[in-house]
């Protein structure tokens, strides 16, 4: 009984969790009363960067949660009260008006796109709703270039006003923000800008005439110079240059031309050894365009530099000769270093690096810290290929989006093809960078240890983790990772039963949870 | 030139001369037999490729290979192999003749229907020098649209041209050029 009373104690220590305002509207709260993040940040105690994560998605949590609650509620009355003002004194405005005015008026609100005429003392009638900076729900009418709703009846919290009504039935879905790119002097939606990729799937398929399967092997004929160009069209304005020829330590250059360079990339070949009796239904979960995520890691940038009997810096990328540390763990998850054979000290990039010594931290804890003992390094930044990445996925989440079979095989092969290609390959000259190639490949590789690591802790079993991009789980994978096509999400690649149910009892339970 | 440099090295900078850089990685896009001369395997394929026409038998005989046809076959057929001085004059030979063969199509691909090829020039290493003597010398690039006498110059051999023919082109990078005569690495591709 003691037990259930601690349990009772604790649900009701419990505190329900202040509800927060979604997250354009944060912003528009900080922003209205003219407050910097560095402001408000000061203001809660935390960091700039943390109040800019709020307002971009994340939240706060704990006691942090109720300070920002009470801040945007305050916020939100200030300026409620602003608008108040403004709004009387508009009707003061509309009565000295004219007749024609108010006609004017009511015209605009009923739709059509006058800009100048009604604009009468600071509140301007909206042709198209905007998200209210109070209330987040479309308003009509903005004030001083915020939109928000004059009257306080309709402005009101997420709960109030979600039980109402919406005043116009057309405007009541919200348009997401438009994305804008500075060019030039002025800026441009990013839809607007060119899209080499659409424009190259469309070439194609004009030239074949429509031909689907023609204009696909075209395309996939010219991936590799295409992602070059896009490369260098994303990288223009950027900090860094790609530097493209580097010197080379020779750990990287290939031994004869059909052999390998001394680089264990940790490719993870995995299986559990023995499962608990009984049948097992297992899932081969394929993870979507991990090479394409994999583009997101530390690059080293420019040419790689010895350096020995150093601790690891975190500014700085490359490879490095460490002794891997002695994994306990193999019965339930792989060894992060991959199936490794042979004992003693081996090169190792990055990701796998990193991969370790976030183990070895206190948050894991699984295993020893590796032991470093000579590196080949450069100065490192996540951001190299971001943007490349971006405009890839971009194009690739379209694609799915519009069932667009042509775009989606272009986009693969172009990200993979360039990953394979950016080595010593004489299929891409315009890029030498076997240390990027390892990096990028290693970093799928832990991106899917990650994964097997999520499952385990979410209470799967983990059965298989190979290639890179394939986890075999037993459970229910669909709580911990969503079904899709998107690079987040996982998809099936095949499903089997391992071992024969003894139990008959077993058996039953398993048939009804089918039935389910 | 003013700007070439007299003493390199005398504080400490590490490098090697720009123009060796570019003959190195020319060499090394033109390829060629990687077996030593010093294997039978390696000297046959040599003497195969500079005996197959008769274009490539005098080209041979131009490059400094002055045997008589009956000294060659008994190479290629085993009943003598070459001294230590012939070993060589074959190697020289194969080097000579086979950047003269190359060199027409890499010039084609280094000037690439005028578009030129992205040269990547990674400055001195400076981690030897004092600090106060140290320079910030930036990694630069430069596009090199005009390669026949880059290439001219490497395939005969000739180095005080070559070397010529490449500070021509790296005056292009403005009043620090000389700062780029001494590299650490070259890097391009065709």
């Amino acid at each position: 009984m003691t037990d259930f009373g601690a349990i009772d104690a604790l649900l009701a220590g419990a505190r329900q969790e202040v509800p927060l305002p979604s997250v354009e509207v944060r912003r528009g709260l900080r922003e209205g009363l003219n407050l910097s993040r560095a402001q408000v940040a000061q203001a809660l105690g935390v960091s700039p960067s943390t109040v800019g994560g709020w307002e971009s998605g994340r939240d706060p949590g704990g006691e942090v949660r109720e300070k920002y609650a009470y801040f945007l509620d305050g916020a939100r009355t200030w300026l409620e009260a602003q608008a108040e003002q403004a709004a009387e004194e508009v009707s003061a405005d509309d009565d000295d008006a004219s007749a024609s005015g108010d006609a004017e008026l009511e015209e605009s609100e009923a739709g059509a796109a006058e800009a100048e005429g009604e604009a009468e003392g600071e509140s301007e009638t909206l042709a198209v709703a905007q998200p209210c900076v109070l209330c987040g729900h479309p308003a009509r009418h903005q004030v001083a270039g915020f939109p928000q709703h004059l009257d306080p009846g309709e402005c009101g919290g997420e709960t109030a006003t979600v039980s109402e009504p919406p005043a116009k039935p057309a405007a009541a879905p919200v348009a997401p923000p438009v994305k804008v790119v500075p060019v030039g002097r002025r800026v441009q939606a990013v839809s607007d800008g060119p899209d080499p990729i659409a424009a190259a799937v469309a070439g194609a398929l004009a030239e074949h005439a429509g031909d689907v399967d023609a204009a696909t092997a075209a395309l996939i004929k010219r991936a590799i110079p295409d992602a070059m160009a896009l490369l260098d069209s994303t990288r223009k304005g950027g900090r860094y240059d790609v530097v493209a020829h580097p010197w080379i330590p020779d750990i990287l250059r290939k031994q004869t031309a059909r052999g390998a360079d001394q680089i264990w990339e940790a490719r993870p070949k995995w299986a559990r050894r023995e499962l608990p009796p009984g049948a097992h239904e297992v899932t081969a979960l394929d993870i979507n365009g991990a090479y394409l995520s994999a583009l997101k890691t530390h690059l080293p940038i420019g040419q790689l530099e010895h350096s020995t009997g150093f601790g690891h810096d975190r500014r700085r990328a490359g490879v490095h000769l460490i002794t891997p540390p002695v994994w306990d763990h193999e019965a339930e998850l792989p060894n992060p270093v991959g199936n490794r054979d042979e004992p003693g000290p081996l090169w190792v990039t990055e990701p796998t690096l990193r991969l370790l010594l976030r183990l070895s931290g206190p948050k894991y804890g699984l295993c020893e810290p590796p032991e470093i003992h000579e590196s080949f390094t450069s100065g490192a930044t996540e951001n190299l290929l971001e943007k490349f990445r971006i405009a890839l996925k971009d194009a690739r989440d379209r694609a799915i989006e519009q069932d667009d079979e042509v775009t989606l095989e272009y986009v693969k092969a172009m990200y993979s093809k360039f990953v394979s290609t950016m080595g010593e390959s004489n299929y891409n000259r315009e890029l030498y960078r076997p240390d990027w190639m390892h990096l990028i490949r290693s970093q799928a590789f832990a991106n899917l240890w990650t994964k097997a690591y999520k499952a385990y802790g979410e209470g799967l079993t983990v059965v298989r983790a190979m290639g890179t991009d394939e986890l075999h789980v037993i459970g229910d994978w669909r709580s911990v990772f969503p079904e899709g096509r998107g690079v987040s999400e996982v998809k099936i690649k095949d499903t089997y039963t391992v071992g024969e149910d003894t139990d008959p009892a077993a058996t039953g339970e398993h048939e009804n949870e089918h039935e389910d | 030139m003013p700007e070439h440099i007299q003493e390199f090295g005398k504080y400490g900078a590490r490098g090697i001369k720009g123009s060796a850089a570019v003959a190195r990685r020319l060499d090394m896009l033109a390829g060629g037999i990687v077996t030593p001369i010093t294997t039978r395997r390696g000297l046959l394929a040599r003497l195969h490729y500079l005996t197959r026409t008769d274009h490539a038998r005098s080209a041979a005989r131009e490059a400094g290979l002055t045997v008589t046809d009956r000294t060659l076959k008994a190479w290629l057929e085993g009943r003598r192999s070459p001294s230590k001085r012939n070993l060589e004059k074959i190697e020289r030979a194969y080097w000579t003749v086979r950047r003269q063969n190359v060199a027409r199509y890499l010039v084609g691909r280094l000037n690439a229907r005028g578009r030129g090829t992205r040269v990547e020039l990674h400055p001195v290493n400076q981690s030897q020098v004092d600090r106060p003597r140290q320079r910030v010398v930036e990694f630069r690039t430069l596009n090199i649209r005009h390669w026949d006498q880059l290439v001219q110059a490497w395939s005969t051999g000739d180095t005080q041209a070559f070397d010529d023919a490449w500070t021509d082109q790296i005056v292009d990078l403005g009043s620090q050029w000389g700062q780029y005569e001494y590299v650490t690495n070259v890097g391009f591709a065709a």
